[in-house]
């Protein structure tokens, strides 16, 4: 091809070659790195600060020369940068909600003018960004901003924002968070990856020019993930979201663990999604498709092609021909030949056999595109697949293992469905396990899809009304309570033996009353059979004997639990609402039993006690008609077609339930996660355990399937390690101590679980933390939106 | 040219799995469209293949010899000398594939054609054109007389009434006599796309006319409301790969009617080679009926060899 300049029309005429891609124009953007001599700094307090003396980072072009260079903050940056996020949030914050949609939407026509300069930038460092997705975004966002407090009464900002992007993060990914939380009035702090570091500096740079406050978005950056959790360090900063690779998230999270700053990951870059193909489908089509989305320079998801048996044969078929005209795509680097040349071997060894355009050079950074056929879910270019043009195919009989082979991979990020047959489309649909499912189209995203990734892709939902309660707390709330880390032997953590209970009863006392635990929807021991003391309140004497729940109690509630979510979640909405209904019922045809174990515990009067136990059994009422009020709905997308929401339950959750209302909070927490769906494994306050073990009479006599509700009750480290170290359970609820706090933050990354932690201090006055008793509504709201996920399923139409 | 497509039984079961996604199919046709089109010598000789590939085409109620005399000669050099012979393409046999003309003007045609001792095909429309609503036996008389006239090419219409309610197996049959009528001389069949109503239709009489034995499936008679769109052409040109992957018979391609700007015709090419890949890219497989559009082509082709933009009465008319 190095000839190919001096070609002649009459070869050309014979050969119909395309010619040399014309190298796209980046005059602008070259002008703009120019005017910062190619070495660029920090946005902070408005404007470009290069401090000197700092280590840079280089960032190299296509062609592998150098673009220019990032600085990597130092301390002295991270807590200028903070302050002014700071300064910024209380000027942002403190506009009318008009006013901050109007600055976001400023920013469209100031994109107007300079939008050829950002999206050269973003082609130069290949964060891919079309400036029309961008004010699709900025649009979306600013109505929200408008909107605010007209439709999400009761909720206010967080205050300072840290979104953190790894280096292969495209700027879309970024801008997805980063512009939700400015409409919610957040000020945020970008620590982009390297790629996205020159747009989002820029970016910044234009929306300041587009009247954003001073302060209000701030751009830091460094040499990795990491200094997102010193940035998160400062006081001021109170959320932390992440988007990029799964590695780099759990580094973040590992980092900022005992900070007592929330981290939402967003691992939108790697994940497997399965493109599954019907016999139904429009063939041609499909293939179409699979070929522009799986072969790109730079993908974002790994595709593994789903093609059932019917029709296999005609796919390969056409997949031949269509690749047959196809060029060799550029690898990321030298490197990266190697891995793809050992996985395409390793795959022929096990018999696959390749669909390739073209036989692959013997080197040099560039492959063809290529379809391994005859690939299994056990193909280890499957389990962790290869960088590079690879598309493993492989087949499946029928639709029901379709579902299944698309649900066996511990991502749940995407899946593209292929079909003309509208029912067997949504009920695929309804049953893979994913945050968005295309039919017959594929990675199309929009701000107005609520997306939560499903298993190991996420613990947070980004798009839609759904995706900006991240960005908000309940305004009754005061912002959570900061902590520092301590060195904490993860390992270590509940381990510690309980005090064992021995017999030294004085002689006539008494002997004190045991209780049981519930798991499976039986009443029974702890499977280790010993017990732990419930001391009276002020100490001293022991009111009774409970079991000493640990890891065993664990497993064997989740094996219950797992068996009867699925149905539960199936079940009509007015029958789960019925069946809470009845559990009120059966709450107040108990108040007695519960209310007294509840004055035995805190040691307060009669009138207090049965006032908890109405509050809850009102509580309970709630819950059972919020059952079908929670729900999806179809979205306002741009393109014609059905876009559709739905919440769907997270699984199996633990719970360690707080000090404070031990009946009230329980109530309240159980029916948030049963009302949306979910199966609940619950650790009892270690202080104030008995009202929750008097409510397991009431919980025998409901109706909820066995196994739903458990309620295990014993040393709460240990039980806290329990739940942690179950790959089932998908989120968990804590309230307990900082080291707790710190130690779920870092260890629950693998399986990634969604956390919502709570430092309460032991001995702390009763007006500390949740307010259980009050009525907003907010309160409520809070609690269901944490207990529920969102997929959305898009069929485009013509 | 490499043989013929023999056609095949008429396989109702094969039309009956036919799935066509609406979406799907006008989403790829954006993204042809927004493909990116050579550029310099490459565009260039993009353009001249264009050329080649273009049944030029006279079908209107004034043809008379005089202007399907123009035609003919213009066919035989659709590129001025001098353009043609800077870019060293003058001793290349360049022609247009084909004259395109009603029946009544094919014997003007091949008098012009003969004159001039060009081997240039003359293509006749056929059948009833444009509506094919007149009856079976005078259509076939049509193909007849125009073979007999010395049409080489006969683009036969399809009988929309069939197409429409679904008698595959009637307008099967009456392909095949179409087909036998033709004798040595090739069968384009036009399905007027436009008048089909839905892709799956589309896919579905595209099918049919390559079992019935067609050299060439066309898109329109140019007389519909819609006429060769690109989605059009996406269903069209899955149904020939779908049939050459069964059969191992290459079925050609033409889109006719509302082509009329040369970068238009680069998109068609683009098209074909990423559906179809480059086997498809000659004249005995892909043709382009146009009238205008040759005009516009020269002019691109005149800036190119002078860097200069032609007013047209600069290039030799058609």
């Amino acid at each position: 091809m190095a000839d190919c300049t001096n070609r002649t029309v009459y070869e050309i005429f014979q050969s119909m070659e395309e010619g040399p891609a014309a190298a796209p124009s980046a005059a602008t953007a070259q002008a703009w790195l120019d005017h910062h001599s190619r070495s660029l700094g920090f946005f902070m307090e408005g404007k470009f600060i290069r401090p000197a003396e700092r280590q840079t980072l280089s960032l190299a072009d296509s062609t592998g020369g150098v673009l220019c260079s990032t600085a990597c903050a130092e301390d002295g940056d991270v807590s200028q940068c903070a302050s002014s996020a700071a300064t910024g949030y209380k000027s942002w914050s403190s506009l009318a909600c008009s006013q901050r949609s109007k600055a976001l939407l400023r920013l469209v026509s100031v994109l107007g003018l300079h939008g050829q300069c950002l999206s050269e930038l973003c082609a130069l460092c290949e964060a891919s960004c079309s400036p029309s997705a961008l004010v699709r975004l900025l649009q979306y966002y600013s109505s929200w901003a408008q909107l605010r407090d007209t439709l999400i009464p009761g909720w206010t900002s967080l205050g300072v924002v840290v979104v953190v992007s790894s280096d292969d993060c495209s700027l879309y990914s970024l801008m997805l968070k980063v512009l939700p939380a400015l409409a919610m009035g957040n000020s945020v702090i970008v620590v982009p990856g390297r790629s996205s570091a020159p747009p989002a500096l820029l970016l910044a740079q234009l929306f300041t020019a587009a009247g954003l406050p001073a302060g209000a978005l701030n751009v830091l950056t460094g040499s990795d993930v990491t200094l997102g959790a010193k940035v998160s360090q400062n006081p001021n900063v109170s959320y932390i979201a992440y988007c990029g690779n799964k590695q780099d998230g759990l580094t973040l999270c590992k980092a900022s663990a005992g900070m007592g700053v929330p981290v939402s990951v967003s691992p939108c870059i790697g994940a497997l999604c399965p493109f599954i193909v019907f016999e139904s489908a429009d063939i041609d089509s499909a293939v179409d498709e699979v070929i522009q989305v799986a072969f790109k320079k730079k993908k974002e998801v790994h595709w593994v092609l789903c093609v059932q048996e019917s029709v296999s044969d005609s796919v390969v078929a056409r997949l031949k021909l269509r690749l047959a005209g196809m060029k060799c795509v550029a690898l990321s680097s030298e490197a990266d030949r190697g891995l793809v040349d050992a996985a395409v071997q390793e795959a022929q060894q096990q018999g696959a056999t390749l669909v390739q355009s073209c036989s692959a050079s013997p080197s040099g950074a560039q492959y063809p595109p290529t379809v391994l056929c005859g690939a299994a879910p056990s193909s280890p270019y499957v389990v962790s697949p290869p960088p590079g043009p690879l598309l493993p195919l492989l087949t499946f009989r029928s639709n029901a293992e379709a579902v299944v082979l698309g649900n066996h991979s511990p991502h749940g990020y995407a899946a593209s469905i292929w079909t003309e047959d509208l029912t067997l489309a949504l009920e695929t649909a309804k049953s893979l396990s994913v945050g968005s499912v295309w039919v017959n189209s594929s990675s199309v995203s929009d701000p107005c899809l609520p997306v939560s990734g499903h298993k190991d892709s996420g613990t947070c939902t980004d798009g839609g009304q759904e995706g900006l309660y991240q960005f908000l707390r309940p305004s009754f709330s005061s912002p959570l309570p900061r902590s520092s880390p301590v060195s904490l032997e993860y390992s270590k953590f509940g381990t510690e033996p309980s005090q064992p209970v021995i017999p030294d009863s004085p002689v006539g006392a008494s002997l004190p009353q045991s209780y049981l635990q519930f798991v499976g929807g039986k009443a029974s021991k702890s499977a280790s059979g010993c017990s732990v003391a419930v001391q009276a309140p002020g100490g001293g004497s022991v009111l009774a004997l409970c079991p000493d729940g640990g890891h065993k109690d664990v497993r064997n509630a989740v094996e219950a639990a797992i068996k009867v979510q699925p149905g539960w979640m199936k079940k009509s909405p007015s029958a789960r609402a019925q069946s809470l209904y009845s559990l009120a019922k059966g709450l107040e045809s108990k108040k007695k039993e519960v209310s007294a174990s509840f004055c035995t515990q805190l040691g307060v009067s009669g009138d207090e006690a049965d006032k908890e136990v109405e509050l809850s059994i009102a509580r309970l009422n709630v819950w059972a008609a919020y059952c079908d009020k929670v729900q999806g709905g179809s979205l306002p997308m741009p393109q014609s077609g059905a876009a559709l929401s739905f919440p769907e339950a997270l699984g199996v959750v633990g719970i360690v339930l707080p000090d404070k209302h031990p009946l009230l909070s329980m109530v309240t927490v159980l029916g948030a996660t049963v009302a949306t769906g979910n199966a609940v494994i619950m650790v009892p306050s270690q202080r104030f355990p008995l009202p929750a073990l008097a409510f397991i009479q009431v919980l025998q006599s409901s109706d909820l399937p066995a196994g739903l509700v458990n309620i295990i009750p014993g040393n709460r480290d240990q039980l806290t390690a329990a739940l942690a170290n179950h790959s089932v359970i998908r989120a968990i609820w804590y309230w307990g101590s900082a080291e707790g706090c710190q130690y779920l933050q870092y260890t629950c990354t693998s399986p990634l679980k969604t956390l919502r932690l709570f430092c309460q201090k032991d001995g702390e006055g009763s007006d500390a933390g949740t307010d259980w008793a009050q009525s907003q509504p907010s309160l409520l709201e809070d609690c269901w939106r944490n207990a529920v996920q969102w997929k959305s399923v898009w069929i485009p139409t013509a | 040219m490499s043989g013929r497509n023999p056609g095949t039984d008429l396989d109702l079961e094969w039309l009956s799995k036919v799935r066509v996604n609406t979406q799907a199919v006008l989403k790829r046709a954006q993204h042809i469209q927004g493909l990116k089109v050579p550029k310099k010598q490459w565009q260039t000789a993009w353009l001249l293949k264009a050329v080649s590939c273009i049944d030029l085409t006279t079908l209107a109620g004034d043809d008379t010899p005089s202007n399907v005399h123009r035609l003919c000669v213009k066919a035989i050099q659709p590129v001025r000398y001098d353009l043609l012979k800077k870019m060293d393409m003058h001793d290349k046999g360049l022609t247009t594939a084909a004259v395109c003309v009603y029946p009544a003007r094919v014997a003007d045609a091949v008098k012009t054609l003969k004159a001039a001792n060009s081997s240039l095909p003359v293509a006749s429309v056929a059948t009833g054109f444009p509506a094919g609503q007149t009856l079976l036996q005078t259509r076939l008389q049509e193909v007849h007389m125009a073979v007999r006239d010395g049409a080489t090419e006969i683009d036969i219409v399809i009988n929309r009434t069939l197409a429409l309610t679904g008698q595959w197996e009637a307008m099967y049959n009456e392909i095949r006599q179409f087909r036998e009528a033709c004798g040595d001389a090739h069968m384009k069949t036009i399905l007027a796309t436009g008048d089909l109503g839905t892709f799956t239709n589309i896919y579905k009489a595209s099918m049919v006319a390559m079992m019935a034995g067609s050299d060439f499936i066309k898109t329109s008679t140019g007389k519909e409301t819609v006429n060769a769109t690109y989605p059009v052409a996406i269903v069209m040109l899955r149904a020939i790969r779908d049939y050459f992957l069964r059969t191992g018979h290459k079925v050609g391609f033409k889109p006719a009617g509302g082509i009329r700007t040369a970068q238009e015709s680069l998109v068609w090419l683009n098209l074909i080679k990423d559906e179809l890949g480059n086997d498809w890219l000659h004249p005995h497989l892909f043709r382009l009926g146009a009238s205008s559009l040759l005009a516009d082509i020269e002019r691109q082709i005149y800036h190119y060899v002078t860097g200069q933009y032609a007013a047209y009465h600069e290039l030799p008319m058609a």
